[in-house]
């Protein structure tokens, strides 16, 4: 519950501001390097490392998260579309909903009181603790159908959404019950623009659980995704002052540091030891973010 | 992947349509790495700039102000190349939807075409919106 602040005026490489950049970049650099190592983005840590550790307003901290969420993406993308995993036409499809529920959850985030928006965050964070806590190391994959199964529907409207979700699948799997995604995404993307974060946490179990996508692309089509949820979020922050420049820049650049640190040592790294490590952050941070909300 | 995936649900006549796919697929990859490389640049040149002016990032920032953006840079001052720096990190991803269209457009797939489409209507709503409310 600390905060830097000036001791009188503004000078050439003022020790503070100095401090204050490089602790931005250090928060984001963890942020970036844990999201990448465990496949989230790194809102789910910026959004707490700004409001609990730097005093930041909720809304501010959303704002420059929905930046590093970007960040996140671009770098990740990129290089998920040149390997041919992410599912370019399926991630395009879902992301015209997500795009939709994030412009809503934009303006809503400007409505709703921000303790709200606090408590909301805090049982966020609390489930994401408990179910990365209880994951599996390999989690099975879904059965592949190669049938047409749900989407072997001949008849009327059945058989448009059957060639679309025939035209959205790939080798090994079948999209189906696209229904479904649209409205994970739709949920996605109001979830996003409201609390800061990529979305992925509804995305990839729809993608995977639900609609038959192997985990691997989801968690691609995923990062793929959450450039375009996160940026109609991040518009209308934008243009309505919701993103602070100063706070925004260091830390994406962290993040940006970071998550490429973290695709580069992925395999280096124990995922267990910091699985249960980032679980007693989050659970940690989740009870902080309670107690801010109802004090 | 999705380029054989188009291979196994379409037509052999189709190969044009998956061709087009992949080079779709790979003109938008290099645009996210060139894009996002762009700007983190331009925010890393602002947070310099920040640091040798001896800004304190937790003080007040400057109001997003795109009209001062070309004097801003022109006077070496952060705040324009942090704003855009920023105005380029929520363009990238439009600008990715912008090129698919272009290519789901050229290779005759009319379907993503107007799924691309809708998604850079939502996103130019959501700049109409945020600015009315923003006047």
């Amino acid at each position: 519950m600390w905060r830097f602040h000036a001791e009188g005026g503004r000078g050439p490489l003022q020790a503070n501001g100095v401090i204050e950049v490089l602790l931005l970049i250090g928060g984001g650099v963890a942020a970036g390097l844990f999201g990448s190592l465990l496949g989230l983005g790194g809102g789910i840590l910026i959004v707490p490392l700004l409001t609990l550790g730097f005093g930041l307003p909720l809304i501010t901290a959303v704002g420059v998260s929905l930046v590093c969420v970007i960040v996140t993406s671009g770098a990740a993308a990129g290089v998920y579309l040149e390997r041919r995993v992410a599912n370019l036409r399926l991630g395009m499809t879902l992301e015209l909903f997500t795009a939709i529920g994030a412009l809503t959850g934009g303006f809503i985030a400007f409505l709703v009181p921000e303790r709200f928006l606090e408590l909301l965050f805090a049982a966020l964070l609390g489930y994401v603790g408990l179910t990365i806590g209880r994951r599996r190391d390999a989690d099975p994959e879904p059965e592949i159908d190669t049938s047409g199964g749900a989407s072997g529907r001949a008849d009327g409207a059945g058989n448009s959404v059957a060639a679309l979700e025939a035209r959205l699948s790939a080798p090994g799997y079948r999209v189906r019950r696209l229904g479904f995604g649209v409205a994970g995404s739709l949920v996605a993307g109001v979830v996003s623009a409201l609390l800061g974060i990529g979305g992925g946490l509804v995305k990839v179990p729809v993608m995977h659980v639900v609609m038959g996508v192997p985990l691997r692309v989801a968690t691609a089509t995923s990062n793929l995704m959450i450039g375009i949820t996160a940026s109609a979020g991040a518009i209308v922050y934008l243009l309505r002052g919701g993103i602070e420049p100063y706070v925004a820049a260091p830390t994406a650049i962290g993040v940006f540091l970071g998550a490429t640190l973290g695709s580069r040592t992925a395999h280096r790294i124990d995922l267990r030891v910091l699985r249960g490590l980032f679980v007693v952050i989050l659970l940690y941070t989740a009870v902080q973010m309670l107690l801010r909300g109802l004090s | 992947m999705n380029g054989d995936g188009l291979k196994s649900h379409h037509p052999p006549s189709d190969l044009a349509v998956a061709v087009d796919e992949m080079s779709i697929e790979r003109v938008v990859a290099r645009l996210l790495t060139v894009g996002t490389y762009a700007f983190v640049a331009l925010l890393a040149v602002g947070t310099a700039l920040m640091v040798v002016g001896g800004v304190q990032p937790l003080g007040a920032s400057p109001r997003f102000d795109p009209s001062r953006i070309g004097d801003d840079i022109a006077h070496l001052r952060a705040a324009g190349f942090l704003s855009l720096g920023l105005i380029a990190v929520v363009a990238t991803p439009a600008g990715r939807v912008l090129v698919s269209l272009i290519g789901y457009a050229r290779g005759g797939e009319r379907l993503m075409a107007v799924i691309s489409a809708l998604i850079l209507a939502v996103i130019a709503l959501s700049v109409a919106l945020a600015q009315g409310f923003a006047a």
